[in-house]
């Protein structure tokens, strides 16, 4: 009889849950530190963001203007970060209205089915049959500029994709032994939903809802920079951009570089934050 | 180096550790067991024992993160230290695995021939031809009937039973040495679960292949194993001949399991209370000894290692300080007093009930129930058994009004249910009660367990500080423990979410409460634990209880009477002593036949059906049963059967009279 080996066999080290947390982590910190920027920017820089440097347009950095000044001689430092109030504000809110009316319409449908879910859902076929950004600029040139409509914009072009998502969980959700037990214990179709169908449909949406959020600026920042999106002269990055663009070439970067890199960081927090999320969704399902 | 003739598997000594960032597992501590060629050998045991993973480290598939000491030898090499192309000829042609859940091992996207050619193709080395020969010659040994055709089949068009046949075709298609199943007859009924053992036993006798029958199943596997092995927390705790260790065990675990097993013959059950524990580290000291009725302080100092028993001349070995000597000895069935059920209030009447499920396109339909009668009194249970497919699922939603009746209708304590609404419907409908099957999904995720006792009482407009006195009560009655009530469906244990799901269904006093297979999902133990709570719930005079189960053991500890379901159809129904004691219809007589059974299981001759339900084109006229049943006359084939009184059961079949002369004839098929 062999003797007995004493050494372990050890099978490949099993992959570490801390990988979420760090990429969570690190997403929410870009994020909080734009966000307070943009907060407290009066603390942070003298000029307000649409104030005139009467003494110059196209200053480069330098002491007074850190970011220089751009061709109507505003400070771009602080509009840098006036800017993320509006682009960060009506990003989060937009895709926040996009989540509510896509989770209710996803909801209904996915939950009452037939004749219900059919008409709903060829409206939002309707809504999915065209390129998002370029529905995005039909809807920004029909209802108009201000921030007000640019929240419905952004909420009406990502919508849809929420009612799909949350209806194709609905209805796993909805056949689970626990919504039956429900509804024989007496609960009425509201109550089903609020409180069992509702709050184990949303796994998915937490995960896509940052990723998005980050597509939602690059949406904001490109109407604007076609010029469909804030009013002249508000401070908003895509604006910026737009704005300097003719710059750069002669060789003023500053115009427009900065807030296009302020653009990517903020994209890439939101993009960290979601895979992030997505990550720990799996590793509880293992 | 090696042996001269060593084992076929001989694993000596292995300990599995399975070390993850903020949790570490003791899977498996010293576990040495052997399997010799032509032998077939039970590894049984609790979920969490360990049986999966000896299955794993036998094929070289430890879960990551796993530290192992010790060794599993295969005919003499070390699978545990085998390179990669070692490993990849051990796997398939050395050991092969027949997963627990065949559909979901199937790959869905290929025929089931496609995938038994390749493996033939890749390992065997045949051609086309000669791979499809093999494969079809391979699909009749496991008894797939026209093999030819089903090798054109994909996964999702087998039935279950169907699959684990291919699953097993899959696996001893490359003629391996050893034959692992894990756990294959979970989910099946009891007529293909002896089919599908029988498969293996055959496995086993041609070609000296060894096979490692994994099951929690002691009573189905006692039939064709020679030796048991059985697992406790990770440790081997009694091992040896099946005859002996079934059969005369002298761990108290062994005997824990096998008397919390119900039994067709109606002996008690008899419940250990706790659960099997989740072991951070090797154990130092008896790991059932918390359970245990014999525990002495040695027993929680030391742990007894395996050791032969004195004298046993058959490799019988135990892991005890205090083996037990004295036979295992079973309670006499409790005699149910009689009931006079007709002149009570009946609770729940169904008559002639019929339930379409409409395809969604095109106009056909599947009637899942044909006119089915049934009447509950308060304080009565009623059984309902049948093999999957007879519609005994659809039942339990036409009474909780989950699916509308096509025709007839369901009364509940008087009321029509399809007279009434919205609100009114939603009062009706908190008079009926289910527990389901699986006691985990049927909590809702995201809702503490005092949420989920205290809905039906939401529905009942109860305000707040009401609901919690109710829910405190009822948790108090079914030993729930208080500090419980805050936790979430996914921290508790099976059997203490089921304890939960009870605890709902009572909480709102309902008039009828509907048990869908309440303990086919739970361990063997907790079963127990279970049914001895249901028994109590069940006899609270106020209110009848429908049972449901595929398991007809269990049906006969409680139900008073009961309805045996066949394709949407009652064939027989009377009083439990009565359907059960002298089965009239060639149906139930077939179902007692095929229950596994530890004691003396279901005397008087046996009848097996003659073909699977899944294979039985439903006939448009007749008796459902006429294509299987081994009695069936030309009268059957076209004659429509009505349920006659036959002494105090009702049967439909028109042979009952005939039937005591034709079984001690030769058609009797065994």
């Amino acid at each position: 009889m062999p003797e007995v080996m004493p050494e372990t066999v050890v099978v490949g080290a099993a992959r570490a849950g801390r990988f979420a947390t760090v990429l969570i982590v690190t997403g929410s910190a870009i994020l909080a530190v734009v966000a307070l920027a943009a907060i407290v920017a009066p603390l942070l820089t003298g000029w307000g963001p649409t104030e005139i440097d009467p003494l110059g347009t196209l200053v480069p950095p330098g002491p007074g203007h850190p970011l220089g000044t751009d061709a109507n001689g505003m400070d771009v430092w602080s509009r840098l970060l006036y800017a993320g109030r509006l682009d960060l504000g009506i990003a989060v809110a937009g895709v926040a209205a996009a989540v509510v009316a896509g989770t209710a319409l996803g909801l209904v449908a996915g939950y009452l089915g037939g004749w219900v879910d059919d008409v709903l859902m060829r409206v939002v076929d309707v809504f999915q049959a065209f390129p998002t950004f370029i529905l995005a600029l039909a809807v920004a040139a029909l209802v108009g500029n201000g921030t007000g409509n640019l929240i419905a914009v952004i909420a009406a072009v990502n919508a849809p994709a929420y009612a799909r998502l949350v209806r194709a969980e609905v209805r796993t959700v909805r056949e689970s032994s626990f919504v039956a037990a429900s509804v024989t214990s007496g609960a009425s179709t509201f109550g089903v939903l609020w409180r069992h169908v509702l709050p184990n449909s949303l796994t998915p949406v937490r995960v896509i809802a940052p990723l998005n959020a980050g597509w939602a600026m690059l949406t904001l920042a490109g109407l604007s920079f076609l010029g469909l999106g804030v009013t002249v002269p508000a401070a908003e990055w895509g604006a910026m951009i737009s704005l300097g663009s003719p710059d750069v070439v002669a060789g003023r970067w500053w115009t427009s570089v900065p807030p296009g890199l302020v653009l990517l960081i903020c994209v890439l927090g939101f993009s960290l934050l979601g895979e992030g999320l997505q990550e720990r969704a799996e590793a509880k399902r293992r | 180096m090696s042996p001269v003739d060593p084992d076929l598997l001989s694993i000596e000594n292995l300990s599995v550790v399975i070390r993850r960032p903020g949790r570490e597992v003791a899977a498996l501590s010293d576990v040495t067991l052997r399997v010799g060629r032509g032998e077939v050998v039970g590894l049984v045991g609790e979920s969490g024992g360990g049986k999966s993973m000896v299955a794993r480290s036998i094929v070289g598939l430890l879960p990551g993160g796993s530290h192992a000491t010790g060794a599993v030898r295969f005919e003499g090499d070390d699978v545990l230290r085998m390179d990669d192309d070692a490993l990849r000829r051990h796997r398939g042609h050395g050991a092969a695995i027949c997963f627990q859940n065949p559909r979901g091992a199937l790959s869905p996207t290929r025929t089931v021939g496609r995938q038994l050619t390749d493996r033939l193709i890749t390992h065997q080395r045949l051609t086309e031809t000669e791979a499809r020969r093999a494969a079809e010659e391979q699909f009749a040994a496991v008894g797939i009937r026209s093999p030819r055709r089903r090798l054109g089949a994909y996964p999702h068009e087998l039935s279950g039973g169907m699959a684990q046949r291919v699953m097993i075709s899959l696996a001893t298609g490359c003629a391996p040495g050893l034959l692992i199943a894990d756990e294959p007859t979970t989910g099946l009924d009891v007529t293909l679960t002896r089919e599908i053992l029988r498969q293996f036993r055959h496995a086993a006798d041609t070609d000296g292949r060894g096979v490692l029958l994994i099951s929690h199943d002691l009573a189905s596997v006692a039939d064709v194993c020679d030796r048991v092995v059985v697992l406790y927390a990770g440790t081997v705790v009694e091992s040896g001949p099946a005859a002996r260790v079934l059969g005369r065990p002298a761990h108290p675990y062994t005997r824990a399991l096998l008397r919390s097993v119900p039994d067709v013959d109606g002996r008690a059950v008899v419940a250990t209370p706790g659960a099997m524990p989740l072991l951070k580290a090797a154990p130092r000291e008896c790991p059932f000894a918390p359970r245990c009725a014999h525990a002495t302080a040695e027993c929680s100092v030391d742990r007894p290692l395996p050791t032969p028993v004195p004298g046993a001349t058959d490799e019988w070995s135990l892991a005890c300080f205090h083996p037990r000597t004295d036979e295992l000895a079973f309670e006499e069935p409790a005699a149910t007093p009689a009931r006079a059920t007709a002149a009570e209030r009946a609770v729940l009447e169904v008559d002639d009930a019929h339930v379409v499920y409409r395809s969604r396109f095109g106009k056909g339909g599947h009637a899942a129930l044909r006119g089915v009668s049934l009447r509950v009194a308060a304080g009565e249970t009623l059984g309902v058994v049948g093999e999957s497919g007879c519609g005994k699922s659809t039942l339990a939603k036409l009474l909780l009004g989950l699916v509308p009746a096509a025709r007839g209708d369901v009364r509940v304590a008087g009321s029509r249910m399809s007279d009434l609404r919205g609100r009114e419907l939603r009062r009706l409908r908190t008079r009926v009660q289910m527990v389901f099957q699986d006691p985990i999904g049927s909590l809702s995720p995201r809702r503490t367990v005092a949420e989920a006792i205290a809905e039906p009482l939401r529905a009942l407009g109860l305000p707040a500080a009401q609901r919690a006195e109710r829910v405190a009560a009822v948790a108090d009655r079914l030993k729930i423990d208080r500090s419980m009530l805050a936790r979430h469906p996914h921290e508790l244990s099976g059997g203490q979410a089921q304890r939960v799901c009870i605890a709902r269904a009572l909480a709102g006093e309902p008039d009828v409460l509907v048990f869908d297979e309440p303990t086919s999902a739970l361990d063997v133990t907790v079963q127990a634990q279970i049914l001895d709570v249901i028994a109590d719930v069940v006899r609270d005079p106020s209110r009848g209880s429908v049972f449901i189960s595929h398991d007809l053991a269990t049906v006969r500890g409680f139900a008073d009477r009961v309805i045996v379901l066949y394709l949407g159809r009652i064939v027989e129904e009377g009083p439990v002593e009565e359907v059960f004691g002298r089965p009239r219809h060639p149906y139930t007589r077939a179902l007692l036949s095929s229950a596994p059974s530890l004691g003396s299981g279901f005397s008087g001759p046996k009848v097996t059906l003659t073909e699977d339900l899944d294979d039985t084109e439903a006939a448009a006229t007749g008796c459902p049963l006429a294509a299987r049943c081994p009695f069936a006359a030309d009268r059957c084939r076209t004659e429509e059967q009505q349920l006659r009184p036959h002494g105090t059961a009702q049967v439909a079949c028109w042979r009952v009279p005939e039937i005591p002369d034709l079984l001690k004839g030769s058609d009797i098929r065994v």
